[in-house]
């Protein structure tokens, strides 16, 4: 009964907005938005389409300014609180996409995102340019990407699959998980989650992959050259293949495949690091997973 | 690893090698992937405390501190800042090498933290403020030395925080989080210590400790961003 009450009230109160405008290449898309999501679908048309599902207390404001489009909620009673944004914009367009506790999702922008969020997951597939995905509360994905790629959350994992270019990745407590990824810099980090790689080692890359409890997996390709350092404090070392160990202390030792031109640096202070060929951590770890 | 090269390192750096023993380093540096990687960081280290700015103190120390050591005050020669950051050297051995990588890295913490807080009123010392290079100085038990003025900035970011949790600007949830996350990256930092504290000179440990401090410095300048998220 409360719950018919309750949808009933939510009815009367919700409101629809859906408003378009036209823009120029070179214009970039703010949104602003307290509670609710965030979706963004690229298309081939100049202009912007927003559709927003939101309280009757609240006004949808679009403005259009010379360089920007900038997108949020305006209240007659205090802060606005939860709105359900589906917005349309150009491939080409830059987006600029804020949030507290709000989910994002991008698909098929050709251009740079930063979305960052503090209670909600961000999921961005595509995007090129400078990419910077953030969140304190919630899951990041970023796929099929490429350029500057930053990300970053707390609690939760990190999931980049099929990108290129420039990466660094961090959480607190959660996995990384990198696959498909094509690239010579690449920095990945949490404190409380295991790391996996399975990517591109170029020549005079540089890599480094590093938890404190957590094991690293990560995938080296037959013809990679690269100097490996592994460290770690409490955990075991295994290779799919065989290396010859040249340079050995305490926690750290290194060898070199092929003429050892890029650097990789594995470190995890609690678990284990494994070498593998690309495919064999996949198998690996789903058969893992099946043992569990 | 360390091999009879290791401690020429930064002598190649400084160009204080004589030509044989310099082309001797050059030819074992082309076999010797560890060797040059260290080398890399060092150059890393040196470029980082080269391109640090000489901050001139707010007033002349040197008087008191002539007192103190019973020289005469006009006794000392002045150098330009100008003069004393061209001929800066910094020369450093591996253990050496490793503490300053991490001193640096707290020190780039701290000055991240700092330019986003500038409003913020130092109260350290005085002493203190005039003397910005003093952590990369201290090579040699490098932890205790930062401690004080890691655990400042810590105590002062969790301090905001704690104002950000009380005035309901963050919500529990993300509070909750937050400190959930804290309290990760402080049992890491306690078992790295342990860790180091039975092997001081591990350039692994001494790394994974700085770098597991500046990820909590991180996490608090980035949660401290978010407290006016609402306002």
């Amino acid at each position: 009964m409360l719950l018919n009450v309750a949808a009933v009230i939510t009815l009367v109160v919700t409101q629809q907005t859906d408003t378009t405008v036209p823009v120029r290449p070179g214009m970039r898309l703010d949104v602003d938005n307290f509670g609710g999501e965030i979706v963004v679908r690229a298309w081939n048309q100049n202009a912007v389409r927003v559709q927003a599902t939101h309280s009757s207390r609240d006004r949808i404001d679009v403005g259009v300014g010379s360089s920007t489009v900038s997108v949020k909620a305006e209240s007659r009673r205090g802060l606005a609180q939860m709105v359900e944004y589906q917005i349309s914009a150009p491939t080409w367009m830059e987006m600029n996409l804020h949030g507290v506790s709000t989910d994002i999702e991008v698909d098929g922008a050709q251009a740079g995102v930063t979305a960052e969020t503090v209670n909600g997951e961000v999921k961005v597939r595509g995007g090129s340019g400078q990419l910077s995905l953030k969140s304190v509360q919630g899951a990041v994905t970023l796929q099929n990407a490429k350029g500057h790629i930053d990300v970053y959350t707390v609690n939760e994992e990190v999931t980049l699959e099929n990108v290129s270019g420039d990466v660094t990745a961090e959480t607190v407590s959660g996995d990384i998980s990198l696959g498909g990824i094509e690239s010579a810099s690449v920095e990945v980090s949490t404190v409380s989650g295991d790391v996996h790689y399975d990517g591109t080692i170029k020549d005079g890359g540089h890599y480094r992959f590093a938890t404190h409890n957590g094991d690293v997996s990560v995938s080296v390709p037959e013809r990679a050259n690269v100097t490996v350092s592994v460290a770690t404090f409490n955990g075991d070392f295994d290779s799919c293949f065989p290396v010859s160990v040249t340079n050995t202390s305490k926690h750290r030792f290194s060898f070199t495949i092929g003429s050892g031109s890029a650097r990789a640096e594995l470190e995890t202070f609690n678990g284990d690091i494994k070498l593998c060929r690309p495919g064999q951590l996949h198998d690996k770890r789903h058969n893992d997973q099946e043992d569990h | 690893m360390k091999d009879q090269w290791t401690d020429r390192l930064s002598g190649y750096l400084d160009g204080d090698l004589g030509v044989a023993e310099r082309g001797a380093l050059e030819a074992h540096l082309a076999g010797c992937p560890a060797c040059e990687a260290t080398l890399d960081e060092l150059r890393r280290v040196v470029a980082r405390a080269q391109a640090l700015e000489d901050q001139p103190p707010a007033t002349d120390l040197w008087p008191a501190i002539a007192e103190q050591i019973g020289v005469s005050s006009g006794a000392h020669r002045v150098v330009s800042l100008a003069a004393h950051r061209a001929r800066r050297r910094v020369s450093l051995t591996v253990a050496q090498l490793a503490a300053a990588a991490a001193v640096l890295l707290l020190l780039g913490s701290g000055g991240a933290y700092l330019a986003l807080h500038r409003s913020t009123q130092d109260n350290r010392p005085l002493a203190r403020r005039q003397t910005g290079m003093e952590p990369a100085t201290a090579t040699i038990g490098w932890v205790q030395k930062t401690s004080a003025s890691y655990d400042s900035a810590v105590a002062e970011l969790q301090g905001a925080l704690e104002q950000g949790r009380n005035s309901g600007r963050l919500d529990s949830a993300t509070v909750r989080v937050l400190t959930q996350s804290l309290v990760t990256i402080d049992s890491a930092i306690v078992q790295a210590r342990r860790a180091l504290a039975a092997d001081p000179g591990s350039a692994y440990l001494n790394q994974h400790l700085a770098d597991t401090m500046r990820r909590k410095l991180e996490l608090l300048r980035r949660a401290n961003t978010l407290v006016p998220a609402r306002t």
